[in-house]
This record gives structure tokens, sequence and C-alpha cells, in this order.
């Protein structure tokens, strides 16, 4: 009788497995990449690359966030409106007593909040996600607007030079917050995002703590748009109480691009990153070729029914007898 | 001999859904050390029984005791606790998880509050080894086949050191040498003192495996005694409460009519160069193992799948038919195996249900003709005794009763096929006899009737003729006059109809 | 007691009992708010909400949505001045076209859903996206005005003291009532809805109605532009983005499942209504848009506490 099959490093070999079905995304990206330093050389000096990753930067924590609740099974129509909540409690506070820290501390446990709360009601009264975060997207927006009724408040320069200036931060961040993500996918509870989005009754049975799993998912999404709104603050130097809006489309966009399932518990980080990336990249290139900016939605669009519709087709083709 | 003390205990209890009684009051004990057979029909409530001793469903009366201790709230978690494993019908891995992830899910060994992947590798492979899984660990679920991963599951069961293992049907995928592996270890944690229940359709495994018997009828224990000296006749007629020969209708000849089907070649999803022709006025049965690529042939012939044929006659038709409505104009209809997601729309009322395929053809002026939508579904209840108020949820019924209902929809549209995919699968038994009839009544008529049943017995005292499916294809057409138990399951199996006596 | 028990269990009765009780309290409270004129108004504006929301509830109750609602009332806004030829006195041409283009979008949406099989919720927020931008490109960012005679007597004219807008709104749901209730399609709406699998295998084909269904939404958003292009007497990138999730909340406010397979239009209808008195309350009371924005989610949110509580999957 032969013997089970031990990978000498089973952590190793698991992580090498993820890599499958996205060599296509990263010679995508890397394509794109390549023609992008080609027609503006500047991004491999190291102004050019800081900004480039400033630009990349809220998409990839807004495509995160996004991930995380279709991971789930669920997806959030609240991720824009998270993301102004940020950048609007950024521009209120860090000017007043509370300061840069104190700004950065209530940003994350605002993020946190909310996303539990959310989480909480969509795991505990099992209501479907999309409805509870379009409820919660009016709620968000209402909060941010009273807070700031206008865009304003202050961002401290020295701050926002430290997260958009001519140094790579941003990049340093983005690498520090995959990092962390890595760490939490290997805890149980990390691991029961995949368990729970794949098969949830199968989950529940086998001890994995499905509604804790989904609230923390739910904390972790909100606390990665409202950093993604701080940063947004720190570019703009100001707050504005819906500058967020757009995320909401450009992380399902990022998602879908990095191969992130409808259906839940499909789809990996790395994908996710590249898809933001890829995102990133297009519309970079779009405003460097001189199309008007909302020449972006245009493509925005048809990527979008592209990414979904061409996997779909040519599986079908290919079941065909 | 002494008498052991049971590990896990259910007394009298009760449990109900949707105001129907499912268990009413049931008494098991399993002790240590022993394989406890759990017998019984579908429908007969051996889930529900299942989930109640798991955790995953509280009694509404009545107590799960363990160790002799009656516990309050019994939850899933208390169960693992206890040392309770189940290995379920329907599987709970996440197929994008490794073969690893999945066996330690939910007692995953940490370091420093991470997943140790080196603890977890070490103790997987060896509850691998045991049950003789050699795919590599890292590989993702997804990407076994049906019967591996139920061997994952059982696995999982293992490596969770239970003293109380549930195997719920678990040799249902599983080819004969992984059904051996498996009856072999069954047997070696019988002998470490782990108390076994083992819920099987199969009654050689059982006589092979179990040493105690619970028989559950209709909610009710009809049986809990050694298996010893019970013969497999003898288990039937605890199961059944008559014997096997009373359920079914006297057999009726019919005589054949036009030819309706002719195929050749034939290929749908699973179902591979069929051949098969069949007539009006027949009853032609489809046999073999489980997912043998009988329901693709079904789902083919209904249009329901892509299909492809060298010939295809299918009444009328010239090619295998594309779509589900023209399957139906052309006098098909289908009654899926899965009524709760296939046949039925469970929310919506029973005269909804009924009215679903013949909704336009009660029009009038462009609007739905009330009046006369009414006296049809008055009369298919009565037809079909299905009694009550028929707007209530179609889900507050029985199995039995819902299956009428899936099967009754056709009627108003008096098709000339009727495909019939396991149609007394969780059904009771008095509806068995019933639906029987109606199959015999349909033939009479000039119509024919194809039924699909993993219930030999069914396919044998009912059937003109029988085509035996293995691994896509007919390996075997069962004229009448040869049609036994013992030459479908012989031909499911691979064997002549001599060496296979099971 | 048993009535107050079976208004909860009938959700279109519990919004209807809603929007009067608010009525009656708003009225004895506040000065202006139950003259003819006020009420008027708000029926008005609810009538637009409505329109859009009728071919929402239609694609919600068989389990879809459609996101691009806005954007097809934009479309229809601003291309039906640019379409609508001079040449006819009417301008009963250029509504045609409009409500043609406006449909066709719908089309568009249900090719992707059923036969690219793109999820409607994705799909349309795509198009939505997509149409967007394309305005932009093609239209330009500033205002057109409207001279079509039809459009602005639609938008204008009180024939019996009612506005067309309200009586279109009436039209519209008695249509949408009939094909709901009385009509085949109807009932395998809502079967697809609660089962697309089982109601497919009963011979109900989910692609043709994914087409008809959003072709109709189309259809819905595109005859609410042309009522908001009236009232208005302009028409402007962003007309339409109030009404998408406007309409959905007044699906959401009548009771129907936002999961499909269950509810009707005769919910959204109070729905609408109750959504359009409730922002004119808070307006009232002036409270800031923030305010107005918390309080209507909190609404959306506690009807769907109350009334989608079986709703769960």
């Amino acid at each position: 009788m032969s013997a089970t099959t031990v990978p000498a490093n089973l952590y190793a070999a698991v992580q090498k497995r993820r890599n499958r079905g996205l060599t296509g995304l990263y010679l995508v990206v890397a394509a794109f990449l390549v023609v992008y330093a080609i027609l503006f050389p500047g991004l491999l000096s190291v102004g050019g690359f800081s900004k480039f990753t400033q630009n990349w930067f809220p998409l990839a924590l807004v495509t995160m966030a996004q991930a995380l609740m279709m991971l789930n099974g669920g997806i959030s129509l609240a991720i824009g409106p998270m993301v102004s909540l940020g950048a609007v409690i950024a521009a209120v506070t860090m000017g007043g007593p509370l300061g840069v820290l104190g700004g950065l501390i209530a940003v994350s446990v605002a993020g946190l909040f909310i996303g539990a709360v959310t989480g909480g009601i969509v795991a505990y009264l099992r209501l479907p996600a999309i409805i509870v975060t379009l409820a919660g997207s009016f709620i968000i927006t209402g909060i941010a607007l009273i807070l700031l009724p206008r865009p304003g408040g202050y961002i401290p320069d020295w701050f926002s030079d430290l997260l958009a200036g001519h140094t790579p931060v941003a990049f340093g961040l983005l690498v520090l917050l995959l990092i962390g993500w890595k760490l939490y996918l290997a805890t149980p509870l990390g691991l029961g995002i995949y368990a729970a989005g794949n098969n949830p009754v199968g989950a529940f049975r086998s001890g994995v703590p499905v509604e804790r799993v989904k609230v923390f998912a739910f904390a972790l999404s909100g606390l990665l748009a409202a950093l993604a709104g701080l940063f947004v603050a720190a570019q703009t130097g100001s707050g504005d109480p819906v500058i967020g809006t757009p995320f909401t489309l450009n992380s399902i966009a990022g998602a879908v691009l990095g191969g992130v399932a409808f259906l839940g518990g499909k789809g990996t980080m790395r994908g996710v990153i590249c898809g933001s990336l890829l995102l990133s990249v297009m519309i970079n290139v779009m405003f460097f070729l001189g199309f008007p900016p909302v020449a972006q939605y245009v493509a925005q669009g048809l990527i979008i029914v592209g990414a979904v519709a061409i996997p779909q087709l040519t599986s079908q083709w290919r079941a065909k007898p | 001999m002494t008498k052991t003390k049971p590990l896990l205990e259910a007394r009298q209890v009760f449990k109900g859904f949707f105001g129907n009684p499912v268990l009413k009051g049931v008494d098991i004990a399993l002790e240590p050390g022993r394989v406890h057979a759990l017998l019984g029909e579908n429908g007969a409530g051996k889930s529900t029984l299942i989930n109640l001793l798991s955790g995953a469903l509280q009694p509404d009366k009545g107590d799960i005791v363990v160790d002799g201790k009656p516990v309050s709230r019994f939850s899933p978690a208390a169960a693992r606790e206890a040392g309770i494993a189940v290995v379920q019908q329907e599987l709970s891995l996440a197929a994008e998880l490794s073969i690893a992830e999945n066996i330690g899910l939910g007692a995953l060994p940490r370091r420093f509050g991470l997943i140790d992947y080196k603890a977890l590798s070490a103790s997987v492979a060896e509850v691998c080894e045991r049950v003789g899984l050699t795919e590599p660990l890292d590989m993702p679920v997804g990407d076994l086949s049906l019967g591996r991963r139920q061997m994952v599951e059982i696995a999982k069961a293992l490596f969770r050191k239970p003293r109380v293992l549930i195997l719920d049907e678990p040799t249902s995928s599983l080819s004969a040498h992984e059904a051996g592996i498996l009856a072999g270890l069954i047997r070696k944690l019988r002998d470490e003192g782990i108390a076994l229940l083992y819920i099987s359709h199969r009654l050689n495994e059982v006589q092979a495996l179990c040493s105690h018997v619970t028989v559950l009828k209709d909610g009710v224990v009809t049986a809990d005694q050694p298996l010893a000296g019970v013969d497999d006749e003898g288990l039937v007629r605890l199961m059944v409460g008559r014997d096997a020969g009373d359920l079914f209708p006297a057999w009726q000849d019919h005589p054949a009519g036009a030819e309706l089907i002719h195929l050749k070649k034939f290929s749908a999803g699973t179902a591979l160069d069929v051949d098969f022709q069949a007539s009006a006025g027949e009853i032609i049965g489809i046999g073999g193992l489980v997912g043998q690529g009988q329901e693709d042939f079904l789902l083919g012939l209904y249009g329901a799948i892509p299909a492809s044929a060298e010939k295809a006659e299918i009444s009328g038709s010239h090619r295998p038919l594309k779509r589900v409505e023209a399957a139906n104009q052309a006098g098909l209809a289908y009654v899926p195996a899965d009524r709760k997601h296939e046949g039925l729309v469970l929310p919506h009322s029973i005269a909804s249900n009924l009215l679903l395929p013949s909704l336009g053809n009660l029009v009038k002026h462009g609007l739905r003709d009330r009046a006369a939508e009414r006296n049809l579904v008055a009369d298919l209840a009565k037809r079909l005794t299905i009694k009550g108020d028929v707007t209530r949820p179609v889900q507050a019924l029985s199995g039995g009763n819902q299956q009428k209902v899936a099967l009754a929809k056709w009627l108003p549209l008096d098709p000339s096929v009727l495909l019939l995919n396991d149609p007394t699968r969780g059904v009771d038994i008095e509806t068995k006899r019933e639906i029987y009839l109606m199959l015999q009544s349909f033939a009479r008529e000039g119509k024919l009737v194809i039924l699909l049943s993993s219930d030999t017995p069914e396919l044998v005292h009912l059937c003109d003729r029988v085509a035996v499916f293995r691994e896509g294809r007919v390996v075997a057409t069962l004229p009448r006059a040869d049609i036994s138990e013992e030459a479908i399951v012989g031909a499911a199996m691979g064997v002549s109809a001599k060496g296979a006596a099971a | 007691m048993n009535a107050l028990k079976s208004a909860f269990r009938n959700p279109p009765l519990l919004t209807l009992i809603l929007v009067i009780l608010v009525w009656i309290v708003a009225s004895l409270t506040l000065r202006g708010f139950g003259a003819f004129g006020h009420l008027r108004y708000l029926l008005e504006l609810s009538a637009v909400i409505g329109i859009v929301a009728a071919g929402q509830t239609l694609v919600i109750l068989m389990g879809g949505i459609d996101l691009s609602v806005g954007a097809v009332i934009t479309v229809t806004a601003i291309l039906l001045p640019l379409i609508s030829p001079d040449i006819d006195p009417t301008g009963l041409v250029g509504i045609v076209l409009a409500l043609g283009i406006a449909s066709s979008i719908g089309f568009l949406n249900g090719v992707g859903a059923a036969y690219l099989r793109v999820p409607p919720i994705i799909m349309t927020l795509a198009m939505a996206t997509f149409l967007q931008g394309m305005l932009v490109i093609v239209a330009g960012g500033s205002a057109v005005s409207v001279t079509n005679a039809t459009v602005i007597w639609l938008g204008q004219a009180r024939p019996f003291g009612i506005p067309a807008g309200v009586l279109l709104w009436v039209a519209v749901s008695i249509v949408v009532l009939l094909i709901i209730h009385r009509m085949p399609a109807g009932a395998r709406f809502l079967a697809l809805g609660a089962n697309p699998l089982a109601t497919e295998l009963s011979g109900v084909s989910v692609k043709r109605n994914t087409l008809l269904l959003f072709t109709l939404s189309g259809f819905f958003a595109g005859l609410a532009g042309i009522l908001i292009l009236g009232m208005n007497r302009q028409g402007y990138v962003g007309i339409g983005d109030p009404y998408l999730l406007t309409s959905i909340a007044a699906v959401v406010l009548g009771g129907t499942s936002i999961l499909g397979g269950r509810g009707t239009y005769a919910g959204t209808i109070p729905g609408a209504i109750l959504l359009v008195t409730t922002t004119a309350l808070i307006t009232v009371v002036n409270a800031s848009p923030g305010w107005r924005s918390i309080m209507f989610g909190s609404l959306i949110l506690a009807l769907l506490l109350i009334s989608g509580r079986e709703a769960r999957r």
C-alpha cells in the first residue's frame, strides 16, 4: 500500500497551490506594467514609483476590503461611504487636540466598530449583506455629512508629506498590510473565512465559529476601507464627505479582476492585489494617453462584465460535448 | 455478558418540522466497542435522529444523554467536546482549502495564535495513513473525486479522536476498494472501544459489520435488538412493516404501442453512447449504482443539459431537445429526485406549484383565468388525494405529499413521456403504493414511463425492461423475463448474474 | 390585536397604515403639511419613484436587482431633447425613441445576466458606470433644456387638478399589478425568484424571462426619466442618481423580499409614498442632509428587521 504523500513544508505547499489559475493574471499585470514603464519611464525613479504606489494604495485597500466581503459570500455597497467617513474623521480630528495619532486611532476604531456592527447584523440576524450594507451606506454617508457638511478640515502637512510625498512610504505600508493579512489567514479565524464562505453549513458542523468569523471579516473590511479614506485625506490635505463614492465600484472591479468569485469562498488575496494593481495601471495608462477622466468609467464597466463573462463563457464552451 | 454503560443515548426524543412529527419518542443507546446499525427507509427519521445525536438539532421533547447524564442544551460544540464525531452524507468540506486544512478544521493545532502547520502536517498524515488517503496533503479538496472526498470526511472525523463515531451512508460514493478499507477501519475502531453508529442501505454491509440494530419506521423504533439470527428478509420486514411483496401492486401486462424514443450513441453529461429504445405503454426501468450517468441521461432527454447523438428520435423530434420548453411541447415531463431544490418552489403555495407548468394554458383575454385555475387545482388535489388547504406553502407538506404535488403538476399537460427520477425517495409507504398504481395507470393509458430508481425492488416489480448503467454506459438491458434483483445488482457491479447473489 | 398581527404579516398593508398614520400626525402637528397642494406635491414626487420602482420591483421579485436605473433615467433625460426631431410638433417621436433606447439598455442588461451569466447586480452596476462615462463623452457635461411638448405637458399639466405624472403612475400601477397578479408571466417571475432551478425544470425559461424583466425595468426607468425631465425642464448628468437607491428602498419598504420570490408592487406603492413623506418631514423639521441620510438608512434597516425576518437565507 502506498503511503500518504506528506509535503516537506505543508504551509509553503499550500501557499504554492494558491497561485493556481493566476498565471494569466500575473502575466497581464506584468505586461501592463512594462507598457506603463515604457510610456512613462519616470515610474522607475523613486519619485515616480512613490507617486504610482500612492495612487494604487487606496485602491488596493478597498479591493482587499471588498474581497473580504465577497469571500464571505456577500458584497458590500458601503465601501465608498466608509472611505469618505475615514477621510472625514481624519480631517476633523488630526488638526484638533487628538493630533495625528489620536486621529489615526479614531479612524481605525470607527472602521472596526461600524464593520463589526454591520457584520453582527448580517451574521446574527441572518440578513443579506447587500441590503444591510445598502442601508449602512446611507447611515455612514449621513455621519460623514454631519461631521463635515462640506469639504474642509485639516491634515497636518508633515503627515501628508510622509504618506503622499516623494518617498515610497505607501508601498511600505502595503507590504506591512500584506504581512498582516498572511498572519491573519494563518489563524484559525482567518482560515475560517474560506471555510465559511465555501460551505457554511459544513464549517458550522466542523466547529468553525461561523458568526464570529463573519463579524471579524466585516470589522477588518471596515478598517481597511476607513484607512483608505485616511490615506485619501492625507493625499488631498483635507476631508470630503463624498470623496469615497467611486470606490464602491472600484473595489468590486478590482476584486472581480483578481478572480474573487461572487458565491463566496473562492479567491486569493494575491489575486486581489494583482487585480487592484491592474485596475490602477489601466486608469493611469488611460490618463496618460489623454482619455478624459470619464472614459475610465466606460472602461471599468466593460472590464467588470468582461472579467466575469469571459471565464464563464469559456468554461461553458469547454463543457459542450 | 456484562452490560456496558452506553456513551451516548437518546431517550424518548420527539422532533417535528412545520408541524409534521418526524420522530415520535425514539430511544437509542450507543455502547463502546459495538457497531450499532440504524436502519429505516428514507423518510423514517434517521437523518433527524443523527442531527439530534450530534447536536445540530435540539429535540422538542426528550433527552440526549452523554455518559449517563442528560445534557440540557446539546450543541455541535458540546457534541465535539463529548467526543462525538459524525460523517454526514452531505460533505462538510471546503473545496478551496487543502486536504490537511479541511481535516484539521475546527481543531487546528496552534502556536502563538497561528496555525501550527508542522504539527498539523504530522497529525493529519497519521490519520490519512489509516484511511488510505495517499494524495498530497496540500491538494485542494475541490480536486478530489467524490469518493476521495468521502474518505477525507472520514479522516476528518477520526482526526478528533472520537469516542463515538456516527457514519451516515459512508459507502454510497466509495469504490469497492475504499469500502473495504473503511470496513477494516471500522472493525479496528470497534476493538479500540469506540462506539459506532452505522447507517446504510446496503444490508450486506450491515450484516458484515454490525452486531446490534435499531430499526426506525415512520419515526418510531420497531426493533432494537442484536443482529445475530436476523436475515436480510427479516430486516426488510422490520423496515417496511410487511413483506416486500405486499408493497407492490400485482403485475399487469400492458401492450407496447408506437415507438416514442429511439437513441443511438446518445451522450449527455456523464451518460455516454447510450443506445435506447422505448415505446408508448411501457414502463422502462433505469438502474445501477448511484451516479453512473442515469440522471444525466434523463436530463439530456429532457433538454435540461446539452446532449448529442448519432441518432435521436424523441417523441417526434429528430434530434436531441435543446430546451426544457421544447421537451414539454414534445410531451415530455420530468420529476426530479431532489424535489426540495429541483421539483418544487417550496415557499410557494400548493396551488402555485400545481399551476406552474400550465399557467400559459389557463388564460382568458390575456389574463389568468382564476376560475379555471381553481377548478384544475381542486381536480388535481382530489385525484391525488392531497388533503387540506391548497394555499398552504408546499413546504408544510410531508415528503410523500410533496412528491405527489411534484408529479401532479404535470398531469394537466397530459404528457406522453414521463421521466421519473427516483420518485419514491423519502416517501412514506402509503404514498409509494399510490405512486406505483399511478405508474401502472399511466402505462395503461398509453404513456411511456421511464423510471430511474435507486430502489432495485421497484424496478423488479414494475418494469417491462430495465437498462442498467455503469460508468455512464448501458451495460445491460434486461427484458421482463430476466429482471431480478440479482441480475440488476450483478450488472451494476460488473459481475455476472450468478456471482452477485449479495 | 388580531388585525394588528395580520398587518404585521402583510407588509404592504403595514406600509400603507404607516403612511396614513404619518400623514395624519404630520397634518395635525405641522402647519401646511395637510394642505391639498402639499399632499399633491408629495404624490407627484412619489410618482417618479414609484414608476422607477415598478421595474425594480419586477426585477427584485425574480431575484435580481437593477443598479442601472439611475443611469438610464439620466440617459433618457439628456438624450430625449437631443433626439426629438423638430418637425414633430407633438414630441411623441422623441418619446418613443427615448423609450426605445431605455428598453434597449435594459435588454442589454438582460443579455449580460442571462447569456453571459454575469450576476445581475454586477451587470447593472457595470452598465451604470459605462453609461455614466459614455454620456459625458457623447453629450458633453452641460445641461440640456427640453422643448418637447408632450414631455412638458407630462411634467406640468394638471388635468382635473391631478398632476399628469400621478395619472401616469396610476396607469403604470395598473399595468404592473396586472402583470404580477393576473398574468402567467407574474407567477413565473415569482417562481423564478424563489427557486430558479425547479422553475426552469417546470418548463419556464430563465433566460427569456430575465431578458423580459430587465427590458421592462429599462422601459420604466426611461418613462420615469421622461417624467423627471418634464418636471425639471432640464436634463443634466447626475439627474437620475438619487432614484437608484430610492427605488430599491421603496421596494424594500413595501415588504418585497430583496432575495426574490415574495412580494408585490402593491407594497411598493405605499413604500414610495412613505419614502417621499419621510424625506419631506425631515426637510420640514429642518434636518441636515446628513440626518436625512441616516434616518433613511435606519428606515430601510428597521423595515428589513420587521418584515424581512422570514426572508432568512
